[in-house]
């Protein structure tokens, strides 16, 4: 293997440039790049089929590039290959665990298998099964576990080793809401020490957890940045509400006329003589106090006047969507 | 290291399913009903042209034995992984796939070894309670631990690369089921037609049945043991070969 000296001095913990994977003539990833730093939790997004899972599996050195270069804490995945497994705790998706072994004989396997020191094994696996609650389980078959205990497990199994790297593949999939918020907090307590990249199709959970977000569809980043910025790059971000008692076609007339208003939506024609409409301004302007001038020169009466942040969720659709 | 590692793992999960117990209940009466009906043989018809340990390991019952234990010993190792999808798990653990197929053969083949201690045992028991005590002769039964051990090596090595081609367990015994009656089949080809010398040296070559009658008597040939050695580790690289190139393929 080449290049076997330890590299100190590393930018990012992943860095990936223009990866591509193709099964069979699909190509699941097309030529992404990216990279993540020290520290960071990312969230990685996409609908089903947009090559994360892949992804995940790549950087976690189970399958081979296609194309392109990965690097992980400064190693190649594909030269470098154990080195780079020594620094990842991997959760893969749907947590493969052996049903036949017991939650601690498990891990201390587990331990072992990724070269934990002999003597401080038992010390780890005491450590894990407390942080991620198995403690009550820690005697019982793995087959015989509920998917959360197991989801807990393949947590455990992850950061056994104590990994510079977590890559986590839907770690809150199939969780009831209380595990979830456990998991979920349990993930940002991780993240004060460990740099991590998670998958996930719960879009809460991302803004509550995640630094940054990458969005992945069809192969291909379709964007890069932080929830809060994620959410003001859409249409919906910084769009406003209006309700006044004045005609529909009126009020649209008005508000298209102010500058950076791009849209004007009439949500419910009020019988009552009131309009309610949605103004969509450009991204990152805030026009609410162009509205209100407007509404007083009129003498509309108004009843409502709020801006509307774009949910993740929206921005998810939007980027998404074909 | 993470071969000793993986083999405690191996090598323990036998014991932890009822397969294996029922394996080797089979076995060792089996094993102890063709030996005790050899012996009352031997001593009924007063027999002094073979020993028990002669006929035992000639007769088809050993046959019949070696082809059901092989492929319920090995049909596991790999495509249960596959199956349960925890081979994800184990490959991108720091181990080299060298590493995970030496684990799985050498923890399947101590079971299959394991399946082979009743012979021992009755031996053994053979010589406690007998007056006089018949006698032992260690290098035939040197010979013959030896031949089974090689022999067994090769055929569990035959299973193992079954199970990686499949995650299917009855696909991956089947397929070890026919390998092994393969090579039953090429050693009773003498007695079906005639064939000329060179072909039947290769035969001999490769006939566990052959080595076997020569082990048990307690002449050492050295081609089997070349041979057995040289197989294994080839199946066993091809293996290697066949794992990564599934992980490489997805």
């Amino acid at each position: 293997m080449a290049g076997n000296f330890p590299l100190p001095f590393f930018r990012y913990m992943i860095e990936v440039e223009n990866l591509s994977k193709t099964y069979s003539g699909f190509r699941a990833v097309q030529g992404i790049s990216f990279h993540v730093d020290k520290g960071e939790i990312v969230g990685f997004l996409g609908p089903n089929g947009a090559g994360k899972s892949t992804t995940m599996k790549v950087l976690a050195g189970y399958l081979p590039p296609t194309d392109g270069k990965i690097r992980i804490a400064g190693y190649d995945v594909v030269t470098d290959s154990i080195e780079v497994r020594k620094r990842i705790g991997y959760m893969p998706e749907n947590v493969p665990l052996y049903t036949d072994m017991r939650v601690t004989e498990f891990l201390r396997f587990r331990a072992e298998l990724k070269k934990v020191a002999r003597r401080k094994i038992k010390e780890r696996v005491e450590q894990v099964k407390e942080r991620t609650s198995l403690k009550d389980v820690e005697n019982k078959i793995i087959g015989t576990l509920s998917k959360g205990y197991r989801q807990r497990v393949g947590l455990a199994d992850a950061m056994v080793h104590d990994p510079d790297l977590l890559i986590l593949d839907e770690p809150t999939i199939g969780l009831d809401p209380n595990q979830i918020r456990a998991v979920r907090d349990l993930i940002k307590d991780l993240g004060k020490h460990h740099t991590i990249l998670l998958s996930t199709h719960i879009l809460s959970e991302v803004e509550l957890t995640c630094s940054r977000v990458l969005v992945i569809n069809r192969g291909r980043i379709e964007a890069s940045d932080t929830p809060a910025n994620l959410t003001k790059l859409v249409r919906g971000g910084g769009s406003i509400l209006l309700e006044v008692k004045a005609s529909g076609a009126d009020v649209v007339a008005q508000m298209k006329a102010l500058p950076d208003v791009e849209d004007v939506e009439v949500l419910l024609p009020g019988d009552d003589g009131w309009s309610h409409v949605k103004i969509f301004a450009k991204p990152g302007v805030d026009i609410r106090e162009k509205v209100y001038d407007v509404v007083r020169k009129n003498n509309w009466l108004l009843r409502e006047l709020a801006r509307v942040k774009a949910t993740l969720e929206e921005a998810f659709v939007e980027l998404t969507q074909e | 290291m993470a071969f000793w590692t993986l083999y405690k793992r191996e090598f323990s999960s036998y014991f932890q399913s009822a397969v294996a117990y029922i394996v080797l209940f089979g076995s060792a009466l089996i094993q102890g009903a063709s030996f005790i009906i050899l012996v009352r043989m031997v001593m009924d018809a007063n027999y002094k042209q073979q020993s028990v340990m002669q006929i035992f390991f000639n007769w088809p019952i050993f046959w019949f034995l070696l082809i059901v234990q092989v492929p319920l010993t090995t049909m596991r190792v790999f495509s249960e992984e596959f199956k349960l999808g925890t081979i994800e798990m184990l490959l991108t653990a720091p181990v080299t796939e060298w590493e995970v197929v030496l684990a799985k053969f050498f923890g399947a083949l101590s079971f299959f070894l394991i399946l082979w201690t009743p012979v021992a045992i009755d031996i053994g028991l053979l010589q406690l309670f007998s007056n006089p005590r018949p006698p032992l002769y260690w290098d035939q039964i040197g010979l013959t631990a030896l031949t089974v051990t090689l022999s067994g090596a090769f055929y569990v090595s035959l299973g193992v690369f079954g199970s990686v081609l499949t995650k299917n367990q009855i696909i991956a015994a089947v397929l070890c089921f026919s390998f092994v009656l393969a090579f039953f089949f090429i050693s009773l080809w003498k007695y079906v037609q005639h064939i000329d010398a060179t072909t039947l040296g290769w035969i001999q070559y490769v006939s566990l049945p052959e080595h076997l009658q020569n082990a048990v008597i307690g002449i050492f040939d050295t081609r089997p043991v070349v041979f057995y050695i040289t197989a294994t580790t080839f199946v066993l690289l091809v293996t290697k070969t066949i794992l990564e190139g599934r992980r490489l393929r997805g």
